[in-house]
This record gives C-alpha cells, sequence and structure tokens, in this order.
C-alpha cells in the first residue's frame, strides 16, 4: 500500500498573516493545505489573473503583459492553475523570476488539467500552490467555484482578462466586489456588447482596465503601517 | 444644490503618486482602510483603530468640536450598487465612533439610488461631478429633525461627494448643521504631502459646477 502524500496545514490567518474581518470571515475556510517555498505569511500584494480556460490569442498576451507588469514590481501572481489565461499568468511568473500561488479545486495530490501537472510542480517546489480540499477528496466540479472565493479572499485585487458569460471567474468577481477589494475587467471584454455581466460589475464597483500600471496604484506596499496615534 | 460651502474635517493623508518611505505607507493605510483590515496587535478592524485614536487625540484634534453637540453620524454610501453582506467602511466607521461615544447615534438614511463611476480613479477631469453624485443620492427621511449631522467617509478628493450628500442631506432636514469628516485625504501632488497624520478643517466650495477645499491642497 503507498502512503498519501501530507501536506502542510495552516489557517486563511496564518497564511495572511492576519486576523480576518467579518465580511472576510464569512467565506473563509477553517484549514488550508499548502506546499512550496513561497514565504508564509505572503507578502504583499498578490493579484489574481483570472479568466478563460478557451481563452483567445489576445486573451492570453493580455494575460502575459499584465503579469509581467506586476512582476516587475513584485507583486505576486495568483490564479487557478486551469488552462488558459491561468496558465499564462502562472507561467509569465515563473519565466520573469518573479513568484506565483495556484489556488486549487482539487486536493494538493491531483491535477486538474492533467496537463498542467509539471506546471503544478514546479509551482509546488518553488512558489506556492494552495488547497483547501484534503488529500482524497473527491473533486466535484463545483469545487472549481468554491476555491474561487478563496483565491479572491487571499489576493489584495483581482483582473478578469477575459471570461464569457458562463466562467468561473465571475465567482471571483462578485466575492472579490463583496470584500471590498479593487476587481478590475480588461477593457476589450467591457466593450464586448454579447455580455451583460461586465457592465453589471462596473456598476457594483468594479473597474475597466486597459493599463496594467493601473493596478499598482491601488495596492499595499510592502511598508507596512505604523500606529500613528502614539 | 442650495449648499455651496460646507466645513469638513481630515485625519490622514495619503499620496497616491509619491515615492517616500512614508507615502507608501500611506498606501498601505489607504489599502487597509478600504478592506477595514484587522491592523493591530489588539485585532481590532482599521474602522476601531481610527474611532479610538479620535477618542484619544480628541481634545487636540481640530475638527473636536464637530462632536460637541452629539452629531447623528450619517455614513457615506458607496459609488457603487452594493449586495447584500458587502463590505461599507463608512458604516463600519459610523459605528466605531458611536461605540466610542463618539456621535449620538448611525443613521442609513443617505442612499445611492443609482450608481456611479467610482471618483477617485482617473483624472480630475474625468471624475463625477458633484452634481451627479447628488442626483444619484436620496433619502430616507427616518430622523426627526436632528440639529447636528456629522457625514462620515473614508476618503476625499476634492469634495464632489461631501457637497453632493451636504445637498441631499439639507433637502430632507433643512434645519440640520451639516459637516463633513472624512478619514483620509488624497494628496495628488507629491510636493505637498507633509505626513500621514495630518488632521485638519477646513471647507469645502461648490461654484460653477466644480467643487474645491481649502484643506492642504
Amino acid at each position: 500500500m503507498v502512503a498519501e502524500p501530507e501536506f502542510k496545514s495552516i489557517s486563511v490567518e496564518e497564511l495572511l498573516g492576519r486576523p480576518l474581518n467579518d465580511v472576510e470571515k464569512k467565506i473563509k475556510v477553517d484549514t488550508l493545505f499548502v506546499e512550496g517555498s513561497l514565504k508564509i505569511p505572503l507578502p504583499c500584494p498578490k493579484v489574481s489573473i483570472i479568466g478563460s480556460r478557451k481563452a483567445s490569442p489576445q486573451g492570453i498576451e493580455n494575460a502575459q503583459r499584465i503579469a509581467k507588469t506586476l512582476i516587475e514590481n513584485q507583486v505576486i501572481i495568483v490564479s487557478g492553475l486551469a488552462e488558459g489565461i491561468d496558465t499564462a499568468g502562472h507561467k509569465t511568473a515563473i519565466r520573469m523570476n518573479g513568484k506565483t500561488i495556484a489556488v486549487l479545486g482539487t486536493p494538493l495530490n491531483k491535477t486538474f488539467p492533467a496537463k498542467n501537472f509539471e506546471l503544478q510542480q514546479e509551482i509546488m517546489k518553488n512558489h506556492l500552490a494552495v488547497s483547501q480540499f484534503p488529500v482524497g477528496y473527491p473533486t466535484r466540479p463545483k469545487d472549481f467555484v468554491i476555491r474561487n472565493r478563496t483565491m479572491a479572499l487571499i489576493s489584495d485585487a483581482s483582473v478578469i482578462v477575459e471570461a464569457g458569460k458562463s466562467s468561473g471567474s465571475l465567482h471571483q468577481g462578485w466575492e472579490t466586489l463583496r470584500l471590498g477589494r479593487p476587481l478590475f475587467i480588461w477593457e476589450s471584454v467591457v466593450n464586448n456588447k454579447e455580455l451583460d455581466w461586465p457592465k453589471e460589475m462596473m456598476e457594483y464597483g468594479a473597474m475597466e482596465l486597459s493599463d496594467p500600471f493601473d493596478i499598482l496604484e491601488v495596492l499595499p506596499t510592502r511598508f507596512e503601517m505604523i500606529d500613528v496615534f502614539q | 444644490m442650495n449648499v455651496s460651502e460646507i466645513e469638513f474635517g481630515t485625519l490622514w493623508t495619503y499620496s497616491p503618486w509619491g515615492t517616500t518611505e512614508e507615502e507608501f505607507r500611506s498606501k498601505t493605510m489607504k489599502s487597509n482602510l478600504k478592506t477595514d483590515a484587522i491592523v493591530t496587535e489588539d485585532r481590532i478592524s482599521m474602522s476601531e483603530y481610527v474611532a479610538r485614536g479620535i477618542k484619544k487625540d480628541l481634545e487636540k484634534l481640530p475638527f473636536a468640536h464637530f462632536f460637541a453637540i452629539n452629531p447623528v453620524l450619517v455614513p457615506m454610501p458607496s459609488s457603487s450598487l452594493t449586495k447584500t453582506d458587502t463590505l461599507w467602511v463608512p458604516l463600519n466607521l459610523a459605528n466605531a465612533l458611536v461605540k466610542n461615544g463618539l456621535g449620538i447615534k448611525v443613521s442609513q438614511c443617505l442612499q445611492r439610488s443609482k450608481p456611479i463611476r467610482k471618483s477617485h480613479a482617473g483624472p480630475a477631469s474625468e471624475r463625477p461631478k458633484a452634481l451627479e453624485h447628488y442626483e444619484s443620492m436620496s433619502v430616507q427621511k427616518e430622523l426627526s429633525d436632528p440639529a447636528e449631522i456629522l457625514l462620515i467617509d473614508d476618503f476625499i478628493t476634492r469634495g464632489a461627494t461631501s457637497i453632493a450628500a451636504a445637498n441631499r442631506l439639507a433637502d430632507a432636514y433643512p434645519n440640520a448643521n451639516i459637516r463633513v469628516l472624512v478619514v483620509m485625504k488624497t494628496i495628488t501632488n507629491p510636493a505637498n504631502f507633509k505626513k500621514i497624520y495630518d488632521p485638519c478643517i477646513g471647507k469645502i466650495e461648490y461654484s460653477n459646477g466644480e467643487c474645491f477645499n481649502d484643506c492642504i491642497e
């Protein structure tokens, strides 16, 4: 009998290095399983780059451009290891010697899609993979939606690069808005007349993105807050 | 809009474009405030931290008189529509202030009836004007003739949101003295940034469709 791997388990608070506010507590999970070499608590800032599995070449290019700008400014790229936009975000971070976090919809000892096995192994070795699902947990389609909440929770901002009407990225978008964190939608998606959700999300506070540098303006910096009332 | 001038106070400043360590820290504080993060070893939220700090320093703060006559605190509505359970930082701030004995009660009477594009993004010329804000707000008349109303907000740049909100409240409560307290003022020109903790009071003026304030910048 082959022993199942054991992964380190931590709380969301431990991962982020801070307690959660009341809104954050509502979507947190009790335990996260982690594997990788990234420092915990996670250094700030962290931005999710998310979108379609069946991304267009232009969508992939946009994801790469956004990730490149963020990595050049010491931002960690968070994504979900899916095909398309997610993969472009992770791979750009790795190629540019930046850091990336994969938030999985499967336990850490499984890979979906299977074609991203090597990418997941690289992330589990030199970056960080996170899952809220224990080894042995039978993965269901809705688990990928559930992990989107966690991805929103650990990211300081999220960017939807390209997404259709029923993309799982929309769940993360709404959670990001509920958390009061910046949500960016790439301009070509906002201007796509076939989609209703970008307009709706903009009414609820999402922002159109045409220049990746605009993301940097809303992020916390590496300088921690000091007690100004002393 | 009949009210063209209101008194306001701010506690901290934030420099989006500065490059000094203090300015970088101001960005972190801005981010913490925007998400009402838990920030201290006491595990208190940013809104509670602000309220306790104001209470502690009240005697030396230039806006201390805002709290002298037990105002009703009215949180500024978000510029966007909001879903249930969405974080509302000005409400958390108002609740924390009242909990710390600053203000008599909180009223959520001011609402955003239609969304408006975000006011902090983009150049000044692209930001919503005060009249747009005014037309997007409404008041549910739940208070009975309040004498003092203190609007509570997290951020201010020129004050278009504040003057619009004050006008909406003045329409509903013509006898009330209305002031505005904002935690963080945006300093768009880094040359004008001095430090994060930089309390001040001033006036927001509305003239020819534009807003100006005389506090700092």
